[in-house]
């Protein structure tokens, strides 16, 4: 190996005014962490494409059922209500995240970010129909002939198809998809459905199949603020300047004291198989979405030339200097704290959600009325909504007043999983038990099939005060 | 939708593709943002039937809401890009326009 093969990847992306983007090819690796790689993609890939095919008790196990405003997770049914929970989600995926990094750096990105996936994917199919990277691109400089076209035109097809389904899946999320996969078949599908799964496929298609690393260099904010949570502990991958410096090629086997040089032969390898275009021997730099495809490729070349593996690793910067690492730090245990925290807040709203929401709405038009017995009456408004994944028979007490009586359903309330139940009801007292013109009363709700659901709810009970 | 038009002396341009993405993505995340919490606390079926539309499907509501978000959310984008485009590049004392 002479020079390096001419490459234009080593020509920094973001250049001249106008200037298109050069395609990178980025070639095959194997070794430890593409399979690693591999290994997550065919996890979360598989995730993504089967799940919403999980029925659990003849329902979709995860359904975002936005016509029907509910989500089922798993046996669990959150309304717009529990928006509060979705939100506690989000803030444990985000700490997470800020905690993965300082420990590990960008692995989110090298192993399970969608734009990284998907790019996979996509490279994989190219790969495929295309060939290798150094057979793409000769036929990308090469005639546009009909065989040109032919080939670009099935990996097209391919990559469309992919994207298709890509964007069933995810309409599957939100429309039940067997009965989705019915319209398809009949072709019958809304229009709003179709809408979506032509734009989610395309997002798909443009974003892993042409913008690739562009996505993660213009458009991730990730990307951007992600070493702030770095310092000199963190996980990174890096080229031993120590140890790779003086480059230069040799005979095979040569050791590199013999030849004045240090370990790296300068093969340029690392450069070709990554898959945003930037030389990891150049230092550490914000392109860089922590694949490892450089570790791979460069272990197989110091395995051939016989030298030590790892002259591009995971490693910390302490440890380039010299440095014991430090794992536990202040910044990861706070991290760890929140994340606990918050967690647990999380699972213990969660254990002791009450699946039943009550509002008690008093009639606005009349205070109250007398009846001909001389008591006097409240129209009261229940709306129950049933939020348990079965249908719950309730039943209902009243208290707070010395004898008040209910006229109204007050047992075997039956009110199917996920509706709401209006149920009017009608209390009455004898003025004399009256102590203030508007006393408190306890509605008093409880599931006759599921004992752990029970909802105290106050309200008002207003009347004249007897003199 | 290319925002800037090339001037002469611009060496510091950013590439088309950081334009487009710079009005596109950021009102994207924050059209969804905005959708998510609008129709949290909104039933696009009864804002429909208020304002007219009593044939408004819930997937119709918010297909047309996150679109109406993106729109706005674009065009502040859009102008955020426009407007911070420099000014008065070069000066030449005594002479009249010259871009």
């Amino acid at each position: 190996m002479s020079q390096p093969a001419a490459n234009n990847n080593e020509t920094p992306i973001e250049q001249v005014l106008y200037k298109k983007r050069e395609k990178i090819y980025p070639r095959e690796v194997h070794g430890i962490f593409a399979a690693l790689r591999l290994l997550a993609m065919a996890a979360l890939l598989g995730i993504y494409y089967g799940l919403p095919w999980i029925n659990l008790d003849g329902h979709q196990a995860v359904l975002f059922d936005l016509p029907a405003r509910k989500f089922h997770i798993f046996g669990l049914t959150f309304w717009p209500q529990d928006f509060f929970y979705l939100s506690m989600l989000l803030i444990i995926a985000a700490i997470s995240l800020f905690m993965f990094t300082t420990l590990a750096g960008r692995l989110w990105c090298g192993y399970a970010c969608p734009q990284t996936v998907w790019t996979e994917i996509y490279m994989w199919i190219e790969r495929k129909i295309e060939g290798t990277a150094r057979q793409q691109k000769k036929r990308d400089q090469g005639p546009h002939d009909a065989a040109y076209f032919g080939v670009k035109a099935t990996k097209h097809g391919a990559w469309l198809l992919f994207s298709l389904w890509t964007g069933f899946t995810f309409v599957g999320y939100f429309t039940p998809i067997k009965e989705l996969w019915g319209h398809l078949l009949s072709w019958n599908l809304g229009p709003w459905e179709t809408f979506w799964i032509f734009f989610y496929g395309f997002a798909t298609y443009g974003n892993a199949g042409f913008m690739r690393e562009q996505v993660c260099i213009y458009m991730c904010p990730y990307a951007r603020f992600q070493s702030a949570m770095f310092d000199h502990d963190t996980l990174v991958i890096s080229y031993d300047e120590m140890r790779g410096n003086p480059r230069g090629s040799r005979r095979r086997g040569t050791p590199s004291a013999e030849v004045g040089l240090g370990d790296c032969i300068d093969c340029g390898l690392c450069v070709q198989v990554c898959p945003v275009g930037i030389d990891i021997r150049d230092g550490m730099q914000y392109q860089c979405i922590g694949c490892a495809a450089c570790i791979d490729v460069c272990d197989d070349v110091m395995d051939k030339m016989g030298y030590p593996r790892g002259l591009v690793k995971y490693t910390t910067e302490h440890a380039l200097q010299g440095q014991p690492t430090k794992v536990i730090r202040p910044r990861l245990l706070v991290y760890i704290a929140i994340l606990t925290f918050v967690t647990g807040a999380l699972v213990y709203g969660l254990l002791t959600r009450i699946p039943l929401e009550v509002d008690i709405i008093r009639d606005r038009n009349v205070l109250y009325t007398e009846t001909d017995a001389g008591l006097v009456q409240n129209v009261y408004n229940l709306k129950l909504i049933n939020m348990y994944d079965k249908k719950q028979s309730y039943r209902l007490s009243v208290s707070g007043l010395d004898g008040l009586q209910v006229i109204g359903q007050t047992e075997g309330i039956e009110i199917e999983s996920g509706a709401v139940a209006d149920l009017p009801l009608r209390i009455e007292i004898d003025p004399v038990e009256l102590k203030s013109s508007s006393s408190e009363i306890r509605f008093h709700i409880e599931s006759e099939t599921t004992p752990e659901i029970v909802i105290d709810e106050h309200a008002r009970f207003l009347g004249p005060v007897a003199r | 939708m290319s925002t800037l038009p090339a001037t002469r002396s611009d060496k510091n341009q950013l590439p088309v593709v950081q334009q487009i993405v710079s009005v596109m993505w950021p009102s994207f995340l924050t059209a969804s943002l905005a959708t998510v919490i609008f129709f949290t606390l909104f039933d696009p079926v009864e804002l429909g039937m208020i304002g007219g539309f009593p044939d408004l499907t819930r997937t119709g509501g918010y297909t047309i809401g996150f679109f109406c978000f993106w729109l706005l959310t674009s065009i502040s984008c859009a102008l955020t890009c426009y407007f911070r485009r420099p000014t008065n590049r070069e000066i030449h004392p005594n002479s009249t326009t010259k871009s």
